[in-house]
């Protein structure tokens, strides 16, 4: 039952290279309602999977799933309607690629086994690396060997991690499945040595994926040359797959005492992220590219968070969450802008408020939202971290944080004034459709709905899941 | 098979990891990454880990795809495309071989002082793993030709490999998964390829997509 969820999207994702154009974008919408309503009978039911030596479902995977599910359908009408205003050749292999991709990342967010987990998030490099490549130009080809290149050494950097982590049970003496479940039963007879430099190995190696710095220089690149929706999936869940690796071990970490090391790396890195996004946004002169370091900052502010513990790592699933809706949401509208006015430079882009009124709604919205502005999320998320920081007395670190979190402010507001009030002479050649706006919106009024109102079963979720890693209140 | 002949295989390639260091041609550095492959599979093996007929089965076709397979692909991707021979070196041949000789030394340092109880006996498994892992990274990143970064990523994988396989009777069927990273760079060279195809009708291809446009 459980493995169903990930097997459908992988099955259509298969018929989708065979299938016309026509019945390919409506397999997309189609598998996104099933992936949705899948994915809450399992927030429901919570049921034990077939092959459950390999598979669970987890608080954690639950949360990632219900985001991942919800992206997908709204991304994937935004899709169709996408599709129909600009021009890809293969557009079968488009879609083909987006299901499979959807399907790689079901499977993190329901895997247990180490190895497995390991194989669903080599499996979404593969799948997605042809939807950075889609425009065909050497940009893009560029873009796709950076990112297949540097992913690939992170993805065996976290191999080398899982090898130590058995290492260690093998001097332990401890003999139970290698899922993460069972490991965190039996962590305390691990050895600490080992399991170290395990977790040290895993958090260089899904960190890559996930964008931390300094080996977050893929993601500018291939947010920026892939089409926006794939952008979207990218930036909003991708992401956060990569998270789910690093939380989980994260989890033994703490279940063998260790959760001071682990959280005072998290912390340098998150840092680091931080203050990478800051020097590189304030000179960003392409707006995609724009967007992508801002995923990296709010990766950084995540792994902050998480490292902090408390309320920190309440605050950094909040950020988690609400970074998804609305940084997908700020991608697609990304796409209107790339498909209005045809460029994709800030200077070459103007006026938009006038120009292309719905879109500069979402979008500015999107900015208010991601900046931390109080109606939305990340407002809430930022300030437990920072409280959780003060808490824990880590006053020159939270210091830095606040800092770079206004330059990152400045200079990003910097350019959505010029791309929404500059002077422009360029002719708009997009219509904006319902389909190519409401996505967004829905997406916005989501995280906003959710800043008000935080149902039950969600907020228990959250609690069950950071709870492990000494997040809590 | 004793210690000492495994010693001396391991000799071998920490010899072809200085080698691939100082050359500056791409067939070489292929023949010497698909030794260290051919090596690095048959360890487990030789170290006389008790052998299903699986784990043969398993050795001697992880020896085709690192031994033959891999390497006989890259070759003939350079011949079919029109790949500069020259691996392009950031940091000088000289250089990379003192490099190398320092790497060395240093893992032969870190591999005595860590007590790993599957590997005790052979002093020199631990410190070749190690070597091939951050060898496979420097030619990451001091070589700017494509083929080479991929062969320089091959060696870090015959690194975790080796690692993988022989310390820890558990991580072996976790290494088996290894196979996976095969798969990935394949990929790599596939990307290569193809790079190398827009590269010869660029003029055609970027024309015909400024068009488009998004």
């Amino acid at each position: 039952m459980v493995e169903l969820i990930f097997l459908i999207p992988f099955v259509t994702g298969i018929l989708a290279f065979f299938l016309p154009k026509a019945v390919g974008r409506w397999s997309l919408i189609g598998t996104g309602a099933i992936h949705l309503v899948l994915s809450l009978i399992l927030w429901d039911t919570r049921p034990k999977a077939v092959f459950d030596q390999y598979f669970a479902v987890t608080p954690e995977g639950l949360l990632s799933l219900l985001v991942i599910s919800l992206l997908f359908f709204l991304i994937s009408i935004y899709t169709v309607s996408y599709l129909k205003e600009s021009e890809i050749h293969t557009e079968n292999v488009f879609t083909g690629f987006m299901l499979l991709f959807l399907s790689t990342m079901t499977m993190v967010t329901v895997s247990d086994h180490i190895m497995v987990l390991w194989i669903a998030i080599e499996a979404t490099t593969l799948a997605s690396a042809p939807l950075i490549y889609t425009h065909r130009s050497s940009a893009s080809l560029e873009a796709t060997w950076k990112y297949v290149l540097i992913c690939s050494v992170g993805i065996a950097m976290a191999l080398l991690g899982s090898v130590l982590i058995t290492l260690s049970m093998d001097i332990g003496n401890v003999d139970v499945a290698l899922s993460f479940s069972a490991i965190t039963g039996v962590a305390g007879k691990l050895d600490p040595f080992w399991l170290k430099a395990g977790f040290v190995f895993i958090l260089v190696g899904y960190g890559t994926k996930m964008g931390l710095a300094p080996m977050h220089t893929w993601l500018p690149d291939a947010h920026s040359e892939a089409p926006s929706p794939a952008s979207a999936l990218l930036s909003g869940v991708l992401l956060n797959c990569a998270y789910l690796g690093i939380f989980k071990t994260n989890k033994i970490m703490h279940a063998a005492g260790l959760g001071s090391f682990s959280g005072a790396i998290l912390m340098v890195f998150g840092l680091m992220s931080i203050l990478a996004a800051a020097t590189f946004i304030i000179k960003q002169n392409e707006y995609k590219r724009m967007l992508a370091y801002s995923s990296i900052e709010n990766m950084g502010i995540i792994a902050f968070g998480t490292g902090i513990g408390g309320i920190g790592v309440y605050g950094a699933v909040i950020c988690m969450i609400h970074h998804s809706l609305i940084k997908s949401s700020l991608f697609l509208s990304s796409g209107n802008i790339l498909l209005g006015y045809g460029d994709r430079f800030i200077k070459n882009t103007g006026d938009m408020v006038s120009r292309m009124p719905k879109t500069f709604l979402a979008f500015f919205a999107g900015f208010a939202g991601i900046s931390g502005f109080p109606p939305f999320g990340i407002f809430i998320g930022e300030l437990f971290i920072i409280l959780g920081a003060f808490r824990a007395k880590h006053y020159i670190m939270v210091g830095i944080f606040i800092l770079s979190l206004c330059v990152i402010f400045a200079g990003f507001a910097n350019q959505v004034m010029k791309i929404s009030f500059d002077n422009s002479k360029k002719t708009i050649r997009l219509k904006e459709k319902p389909g190519l706006v409401w996505p967004q919106y829905i997406l916005l009024l989501t995280s906003l709905g959710l800043c008000f109102f935080v149902p039950e079963s969600l907020y228990q979720t959250i609690v069950d899941a950071i709870s492990a890693i000494g997040g809590g209140f | 098979m004793t210690i000492l002949q495994v010693d001396t295989l391991l000799t071998l390639v920490l010899l072809s990891v200085l080698f691939s260091f100082g050359s500056s041609r791409l067939p070489r550095l292929i023949k010497l990454v698909a030794f260290q492959g051919i090596v690095v599979s048959m360890i487990p093996f030789l170290l006389g880990h008790d052998m299903t007929a699986g784990g043969i089965v398993f050795t001697l076709a992880t020896i085709a795809i690192r031994g033959i397979i891999i390497p006989m692909s890259i070759i003939t991707a350079i011949n079919r495309v029109d790949i500069k021979r020259e691996v392009e070196p950031i940091i000088g041949y000289n250089a990379s071989i003192v490099c190398g000789l320092l790497l060395i030394v240093t893992a032969t340092y870190i591999g005595k002082n860590l007590n790993i109880p599957a590997v005790k006996d052979y002093t020199l498994l631990f410190p070749t793993a190690i070597a091939l892992l951050v060898a496979g990274m420097f030619l990451l990143m001091s070589r700017r030709n494509a083929i080479a970064m991929v062969l320089g990523y091959i060696t870090m994988e015959n690194g975790i490999y080796l690692v993988g396989t022989t310390i820890s009777v558990k991580a072996r069927h976790i290494v088996e998964f290894g196979i996976l990273l095969d798969i990935l760079a394949g990929v790599m060279i596939m990307a290569i390829i193809l790079q190398n195809i827009k590269q010869t009708f660029d003029d055609v291809d970027t024309a015909h997509l400024r068009s488009l446009k998004e």
